[in-house]
């Protein structure tokens, strides 16, 4: 007999009640139409916010030249830029540029925006996989055990461990893992040996991502060498997350754990590891998965700073590389890339939880 | 139970396996497939490799190696030599002729003649990028090809001997004209792609501001001679901790640019490691606005200006602060380039004299203490900017005259606000654009006038509008800068000096030196540390 058997008289599980199409639209295609169009107006809010912002700060070429030209000198050359444009102007032509997928030029390093966002862009996407395999290798199983072992020692344990991973700050935990690991040989920075890099430039198609350009490239040496150095910035930036995984698993296990259809298979004489296996554990992801999405954006925030201590030049290095230089181009550039990324984040979570949990829908 | 030594074996297996796949790169280490090549680390940044887009050392370091120019400082020399051309000299006072070696080539092929070198000049300032070295053309009225060999240099101005220094500045560089835009920078990716490049090396690989190997470039034919290393990989730091972790683990070969005096002084004693030192051309002074600092009068202006000379402890700066990668300055013009003297020395020694500063102070009629509002930048010339700062308080308040307010602004508000005349005393630094005292002069002295470039500090000395006006140094300026003979124009160097050194617009504190640590067996970095500034590839071997 399975669960399904022994609730269906009871406690219809979560069918989900007759269809009501409003204007002939399916309810899941409603709710998704919705999540998409919400991410229009927080795009624009985010570009305009950071476009004012940057103004406020000062710009590129007073960072650059000043204390080497005189005020008229840099005022001409920001004329010749045209910073000294109407704002609604260059307001204007910036979003322009945007809706047709033209980031601009950095106005301190003259490089296209877009190859900013793609190059650098890869080594961020990389550290977070790397490191959100690492929150999930950490942070999940740990979870589980801490639930099993409620209240006892193991879970005491984990708990205080969690609280450690998430409170230490993650440029902190990065300099303890140099200091412990690289007198033993470990890379303390960079995303390869310079060897490697050089030989990874070779390789057709070249997708910026070194794990899997090494993988193209087919050498295992070179293989290990990204492997290596992917994993102190991985487990530094990763800890951060499994923190959270591991007390949101324990947690939501738990509540699984008293829900009745367990008491019930329990009741039934089901094994302890085939309620925890089949019955509570899957359930207990749900509220993972949704937080998963959220912790994207943590990750990419929590990015600058491993990625500065690391020597790892990613999305997030560059752009604390280019709000010191003022270049507002480049800032404007990046962080609409990072706000889609977390749009986009949000709105594959949303659509999983609607496929998974069908009252969202309504 | 089970579940959990079931799910620690899941741990330990994954574990396991990571470090056994990355085991398998432990034998990759940097630089094992450079074979004899040389890494080089710096934490400068590359703004562009096209000259019409850069004015910053980072592109500069790579200029110097992939690019040509006519004249160039051979290593340990600040004479200028040919490099493309085989000869320059004025023609007339007005113009400045070079001719061309014969039988030139870029490493793509096409051919370096007049016409190139005529090209990269124009459109430097044709483009006028914010970011490029166009304002160092001002001396240059037009510049043609009048033949496939020869170079004509129209100047505005007659006799003007810091024209030829201009030429290895970076606005020097000598561009390929089939491949670089006459009116646009281009960008580094098709810049290396299309292999304009004459210099001693040419760039194979490039990651902007990530990695770039330099490869020697057999048909060179220049001053720098040719290359003994084949292979230079540079490697671009983000943060200059990581720089010193891995000069210090020998993961690369040398270390240059920049490391904090903390660090320079840790790594001496780091064995197999060795410092180098060399004649730093970068100044730190204070700028005192001669409208808005203390004093009543300008008599007072001027009594607290020596007394504050007379008060600071520039050896105590040097040692404590600096750990002496800086050394003191006694002049605007910097120990060690032709024509230098230690005129603030002279006057007012090389220890604090409160007793001095007092007497100045009195005579004047300035009551005591002096109440002085002291501004400094924490972020533009190092973080040591903020030691160096309160011990400059420090000392001046440790003879009891002056009381300091010290106040630390970001660099771009900085910028902004000392144009504006909101500092009355404040902190400046200064980078060469070429190893001649002219360039620590005329930027600083030269007549202030809201009509034409001239004074960047703001101090409103020499302003021709107001009691600062200066005629005689103005005087003493036109005639260093077009004198040909050396023994005058050093004789009317020494005048300026002496003349900075009596009115005090400016109150040099620190030279810097260049720095380069290098992996014992790296020869040739004592060799290019030297006072033009240029780190050549070219005496790097090992």
């Amino acid at each position: 007999m399975t669960t399904a058997d022994v609730l269906a008289p009871l406690d219809p599980p979560s069918t989900p009640p007759p269809a009501r199409r409003r204007g002939g639209v399916p309810p899941l295609a409603r709710y998704l139409l919705v999540r998409l169009a919400l991410l229009i107006p927080m795009m624009w809010v985010l570009v305009t916010m950071v476009f004012i912002l940057m103004r406020v700060i000062g710009d590129p070429i007073q960072a650059a030249l000043g204390g080497r030209l005189t005020a008229e000198q840099i005022a001409q050359r920001k004329a010749d830029a045209g910073l000294d444009r109407p704002i609604l102007t260059q307001y204007w032509e910036y979003l322009s540029g945007l809706f047709r997928g033209d980031f601009g030029t950095t106005l301190t390093d003259n490089r296209k925006v877009s190859d900013i966002l793609v190059v650098n862009g890869a080594a961020t996407l990389e550290l977070a996989f790397w490191s959100l395999l690492v929150a999930f290798a950490v942070g999940v199983p740990l979870g589980r055990i801490a639930a099993r072992y409620r209240d006892r020692l193991p879970d005491i344990l984990l708990r205080l461990f969690s609280i450690l991973v998430y409170a230490a700050p993650v440029f902190f935990v990065g300099l303890l893992l140099k200091l412990a690991f690289t007198p033993f040989g470990w890379p303390s920075s960079g995303r390869a040996s310079i060897a490697t890099e050089l030989t990874l430039q070779d390789v057709h198609p070249h997708t910026n991502i070194m794990i899997v350009d090494a993988i193209l490239w087919g050498d295992p040496a070179l293989i290990g060498d990204v492997l290596k150095h992917a994993m102190l910035p991985a487990i530094a930036l990763g800890l951060l997350t499994g923190g959270v995984f591991l007390r949101l698993v324990r947690v939501n296990l738990l509540q699984t754990l008293r829900m009745d259809y367990v008491t019930a298979a329990r009741a039934r004489g089901v094994s302890e590891r085939r309620v925890m296996n089949k019955h509570a554990f899957r359930n207990a992801l749900v509220p993972v998965v949704t937080v998963m999405g959220m912790q994207v954006a943590l990750l990419l925030g929590g990015a600058i700073l491993t990625e500065t201590t690391f020597e790892w030049k990613g999305l997030g290095y560059q752009l604390s590389e280019y709000l010191i230089k003022r270049d507002f181009l480049a800032v404007q550039g990046i962080v609409t890339l990072i706000a889609l990324i977390v749009g986009a984040m949000s709105f594959l979570i949303d659509v999983i939880i609607a496929f998974v949990d069908p009252r969202v829908r309504f | 139970m089970r579940i959990f030594r079931r799910g620690t074996a899941i741990i330990a297996v994954s574990a396991l396996a990571g470090v056994a796949l990355a085991a398998c790169g432990a034998g990759n280490n940097s630089g094992d497939d450079a074979g004899s090549g040389i890494i080089v680390g710096t934490t400068d940044k590359v703004v562009s490799i096209d000259p019409a887009g850069s004015y910053d050392n980072g592109s500069s370091t790579v200029q110097t190696q992939v690019f040509q120019y006519l004249l160039n400082f051979p290593a340990g020399s600040t004479d200028l030599t040919p490099d493309a051309a085989s000869a320059c000299d004025f023609d007339t006072p007005t113009t400045y002729v070079c001719t061309m070696k014969p039988g030139l080539t870029f490493a793509n092929g096409h051919e370096l003649t007049a016409s190139d070198v005529a090209f990269s000049f124009n459109r430097v300032v044709a483009i006028n990028d914010p970011n490029g070295p166009a304002s160092l053309l001002g001396a240059m009225k037009s510049v043609e090809a009048t033949d496939d060999s020869t170079v004509t240099f129209t100047l505005n101005a007659p006799n003007d001997q810091t024209f030829p220094q201009i030429l290895v500045t970076s606005a020097g560089p000598i561009v390929d004209e089939e491949s670089f835009p006459a009116d646009a920078v281009l960008d580094d990716a098709a810049a290396v792609e299309a292999g304009g490049f004459s210099g001693p090396y040419t760039i194979g690989k490039y990651e902007k501001n990530q990695v770039a190997e330099f490869t020697a470039n057999p048909d060179y034919d220049g001053t720098y001679g040719k290359p003994t290393t084949k292979t230079v990989t540079m490697k671009y730091y983000a943060k200059a901790e990581n720089l010193k972790l891995d000069i210090k683990n020998k993961e690369i070969d040398v270390a240059f640019r920049s490391l904090t005096p903390t660090d320079i002084a840790d790594l001496e004693k780091t064995d197999g490691l060795t410092v180098n030192t060399g004649a730093g051309g970068e100044l730190r002074y204070i700028t005192f606005n001669l409208e808005t600092m203390p004093g009543d009068d300008k008599d007072q202006k001027l009594a607290i200006r020596k007394a504050i000379a007379s008060s600071v402890d520039r050896a105590d700066l040097s040692t404590q602060v600096y750990k002496d990668t800086f050394t003191p300055a006694y002049s605007m013009v910097p120990d060690g380039q032709a024509g230098a003297t230690e005129a603030f020395k002279e006057a007012y020694g090389d220890a604090p004299d409160a007793d001095a500063a007092k007497k100045f102070l009195d005579d004047a009629g300035v009551a005591t203490p002096v109440n002085v509002k002291l501004q400094y930048n924490p972020d533009h010339y190092g973080s040591s900017s903020d030691q160096e700062y309160n011990a400059v308080k420090r000392q001046l308040e440790a003879t009891g005259l002056f009381t300091i307010d010290l106040q630390s602004t970001e660099w771009v508000t900085y910028s902004e606000e000392y144009n504006a005349d909101a500092y009355p005393v404040f902190q400046l630094g200064w980078f060469p654009d070429f190893p001649d005292a002219d360039n620590y002069l005329s930027p600083f002295l030269s007549p202030y006038d809201k009509e034409k470039s001239g004074n960047f500090t703001n101090s409103h000395y020499n302003d021709l509008d107001t009691e600062f006006a200066d005629p005689e140094m103005t005087a003493l300026l036109d005639s260093e800068r077009t004198d040909g003979d050396k023994a005058s124009r050093e004789a009317t160097l020494k005048q300026i000096q002496d003349r900075i050194a009596d009115q005090v617009p400016y109150l040099p504190l620190l030279t810097g030196s260049q720095v380069a640590v290098g992996v014992d067996g790296v020869k040739g970095l004592d060799e290019t540390l030297d006072a033009s500034f240029k780190f050549r590839f070219t005496s790097l071997s090992k």
